[in-house]
């Protein structure tokens, strides 16, 4: 519905929303608001599959802080991190890697970095799946590498596949690009990003809201 | 001969320019418009290489030392670039997965249209054009990598297809893709090549190919060794060059036939009169199972993931010195139902004995020990500096060394000359025997084997299946997963015929393929062999009996 580069600058702003906020309550706001947009848009279920990842990286990150700093400040660390992260899969949820790739391209960032960004994001799944393979490959010959801090000492043989393959992976992938064409000057493109009136509509509201939520917080605080 | 598409002319290619092994060495070679090429010989023999010099990726990609020249329509490739070339020359890998790059099949099939800078409008028009002819349209807004092997191919040359070239070139486009997957692509490039579109085709499985191209070209030790149409050539031996003859072609120059028939239609359709030779037919191991202790037992085993049924009420057994092949097209669920043996996957219903004993609470570490699993995909598994330590992986981190087994390994899976390079570096062919080896190294009760044979030539099947034969004799349990008909049909006792995760045949070999309800379920089609000489008095005998034997 919207252009990529107005996703992108929406979920920057609330990222800044979120960095600003010192409040626990701030904080706390911000996470329904967020998890309200992602039950609206009907994300409910992918977004907790995700959690699993996200949220215990996010509660490590909290006892990092804890250790140096208070049991409140940690909370609140863990809180926002943990909402800052689900900015973007509410923005990568909505916003197809190569879209906003081609979007930026637009925009004068050049092709191949928007590339790199794009096609990186596109293989996450793909890699996924190799990482699953090389797990089941060494635990089929022994390798005790069951989830657990023991599968540590056995980095290596989970590792060194991971990382051949990656590079195999990345030569193969870059010769079917080559083979079509990619690089040559004079590119067009099959979607068309324009800026419409609406995506001015929804930037301006989103940046009087930034505006209004910070002045607010620093009245509060 | 018409106006030349690709004239070679003493092409010469090495990788490396320090290099004095040449991967080509005085190719000369036209191809006119239009023409449908096979290139075929062993693995190593160039195929890939000269495929990679008709649109330049070989050398502006590669680099290496190019002697000689290659011309297309005219252009010297050495002046022109991969981006002006493509084009003309459209080219589609072995691996789909990593030649599909885009989030949906539209904007893979737009991609080479964008880099030509052509018109929104008109990319539109060329997509749902190109995927018409393909019968891929109800495609067009899937995601590349959630489609089937077959699909993801179709994918790849519509890519290529779209942008209108006058030449197409696959390189071993096959490798990856059950039978079901071969025929579909097979289809799709006769009807490229009837819309006067030049294919080119590197393959070594010949059954696949010679009965769909006008001429063939095999190369060896980067050398063109063969060159003319396949009815003609294939009157002499090609094993010399590690091709193996389709058997309705050998079952033509026994018989004497004037025109070689180049597939099992074309033979039936002749008046043969005479028997078929009778040796030409591929006969199944015959197991006898008196006394053999069963090492494994599967019993009434489903499987569900995420709520969705994956396997349905599997059972079998298997025998010291037996070897079974679970048989049936990509995923019809045979590497999960594998997963099951070592507890990769635990079954939701049912039970796994191995040895005897419940897999259940057993973890994967140590069920390792009993059963011996190689992969598909034996780069999922390497990461020490030698072959010989990647050998010893497994029996140093089960605690089970036995130095004379694993010297018997090395002299069975030919490893002498292998043991002190780096496994990652090996050949495709290399790096499967040391999986093998490793797999076995710790003297398993079972062997499984996950598509052995997947992408290999004819020198590695008939190498893996003496080494099968031997391990047979010496009472090795073998489970082979694998949509390879003939090398199932040569190398195991038993054949379970899977579909839509449930067993829908077992037996012999031969009883599962006269099955023909079974095999249209699964989407197969029974080997050359069995098509060729099934008769009623064959297809009833079954030389074996080993269901429901617990007890014994």
């Amino acid at each position: 519905m919207f252009d990529p580069r107005t996703k992108l600058f929406l979920a920057m702003g609330y990222a800044v929303l979120i960095a600003a906020s010192a409040r626990l309550g701030w904080s706390l706001a911000e996470a329904a608001v967020l998890l309200l947009f992602i039950a609206v848009i009907g994300k409910t279920r992918l977004y907790l599959r995700w959690l699993r990842m996200a949220l215990p990286m996010s509660l490590f990150f909290g006892a990092v802080v804890w250790w140096t700093a208070d049991v409140r400040i940690a909370a609140l660390a863990a809180l926002k991190l943990l909402t800052l992260v689900s900015v973007f899969f509410v923005f990568f949820s909505v916003t197809l890697p190569e879209d906003l790739g081609n979007a930026l391209v637009q925009i004068g960032m050049p092709h191949i970095v928007a590339f790199v960004v794009s096609t990186s994001l596109q293989f996450v799944p793909t890699i996924g799946r190799r990482i699953r393979n090389v797990l089941d490959a060494q635990r089929a010959r022994g390798i005790p590498l069951e989830p657990g801090w023991s599968a540590l000492r056995h980095y290596p043989a989970f590792l060194g596949p991971i990382l051949i393959q990656s590079f195999q992976m990345a030569e193969a992938l870059a010769e079917a690009m080559e083979a079509r064409g990619f690089g040559r000057p004079g590119r067009t493109f099959l979607k068309d990003y324009r800026m419409r009136t609406r995506d001015w509509l929804a930037i301006s509201f989103g940046l009087l809201a930034l505006i209004v939520c910070l002045l607010g917080m620093r009245g509060w605080g | 001969m018409t106006a030349g598409m690709v004239k070679t002319d003493k092409l010469g290619y090495a990788y490396r320019q320090e290099d004095e092994h040449l991967a080509l060495d005085g190719v000369d070679l036209s191809i006119a418009n239009g023409e449908y090429l096979l290139v075929c010989g062993a693995s190593g023999s160039g195929k890939s290489t000269l495929c990679r010099t008709f649109n330049g990726l070989i050398p502006h990609f590669y680099g290496g030392r190019l002697h000689g020249e290659v011309r297309i329509a005219g252009k010297p490739t050495s002046k022109h670039s991969v981006a002006d070339l493509f084009a003309q020359v459209g080219m589609v890998f072995q691996n789909p997965e990593t030649q599909l790059f885009n989030s949906s099949v539209d904007r893979e099939i737009a991609f080479g249209l964008e880099s030509l800078g052509f018109p929104r409008a008109n990319i539109q028009e060329r997509i749902s054009a190109t995927a018409q002819i393909l019968n891929i349209s109800a495609l067009l807004g899937r995601n590349p990598q959630e489609l089937s092997g077959g699909e993801q191919q179709l994918v790849a040359i519509a890519a290529m297809l779209a942008i209108g070239p006058q030449l197409l070139v696959l390189d071993e486009p096959y490798a990856n893709l059950d039978p079901v997957s071969v025929r579909q692509v097979r289809a799709a490039l006769k009807v490229i090549h009837q819309r006067g579109i030049g294919v080119v085709i590197s393959e070594h499985r010949l059954p696949y190919t010679v009965p769909d191209v006008q001429r063939m070209v095999a190369l060896q030790g980067g050398r063109v060794v063969l060159d003319g149409p396949p009815e003609q050539l294939l009157v002499q031996d090609v094993e010399p060059f590690g091709l193996e003859l389709p058997l309705p072609v050998l079952a033509g120059r026994r018989l004497g036939l004037p025109r070689l028939p180049l597939s099992v239609e074309a033979l039936q359709t002749r008046d043969v009169v005479s028997p078929l030779p009778s040796d030409l037919q591929t006969v199944p191991p015959v197991f006898h199972s008196d006394g053999a202790d069963i090492v494994l037992e599967v019993e009434r085993v489903s499987f569900d993931l995420k709520g969705f049924p994956i396997l349905h009420d599997i059972s079998f057994t298997l025998r010291q010195g037996e070897s079974l092949a679970i048989v049936g097209a990509n995923g019809a669920g045979k590497t999960v139902l594998l997963k099951h043996l070592n507890g990769l996957h635990r079954p939701t219903r049912g039970q796994v004995r191995v040895k005897g004993k419940d897999t259940g609470q057993v973890k994967v570490s140590q069920l390792a020990r009993q059963v011996g699993i190689a992969f598909q995909n034996p780069n999922s598994q390497f990461f020490k500096m030698t072959v010989w330590d990647e050998i010893l992986v497994g029996p140093k981190a089960l605690g089970f060394c036995d130095e004379a087994w694993l010297r018997e390994l090395v002299r069975l899976f030919r490893l002498e000359p292998l043991l002190k390079r780096p496994p990652y570096r090996l050949s495709d062919g290399e790096k499967k025997r040391v999986a093998f080896a490793a797999a076995l190294a710790h003297r398993p009760a079972i062997l499984a084997l996950d598509e052995p044979t997947s992408g290999q030539d004819w020198h590695f099947r008939s190498i893996l299946g003496a080494l099968l034969a031997e391990l047979r004799a010496q009472g090795q349990a073998i489970l082979l997963v694998t949509h390879d008909l003939s090398f199932a049909e040569e190398h195991a006792h038993r054949w379970l015929l899977l579909a839509n995760g449930q067993v829908v045949a077992e037996g012999s070999p031969w009883k599962v393929m006269s099955d023909k309800a079974a095999m249209e379920s699964a989407h197969l089609e029974p080997t050359d062999s069995f098509r060729l000489f099934s008769a009623d008095e064959r297809t009833l005998a079954d030389p074996v009996q080993p269901r429901g034997g617990r007890h014994v």
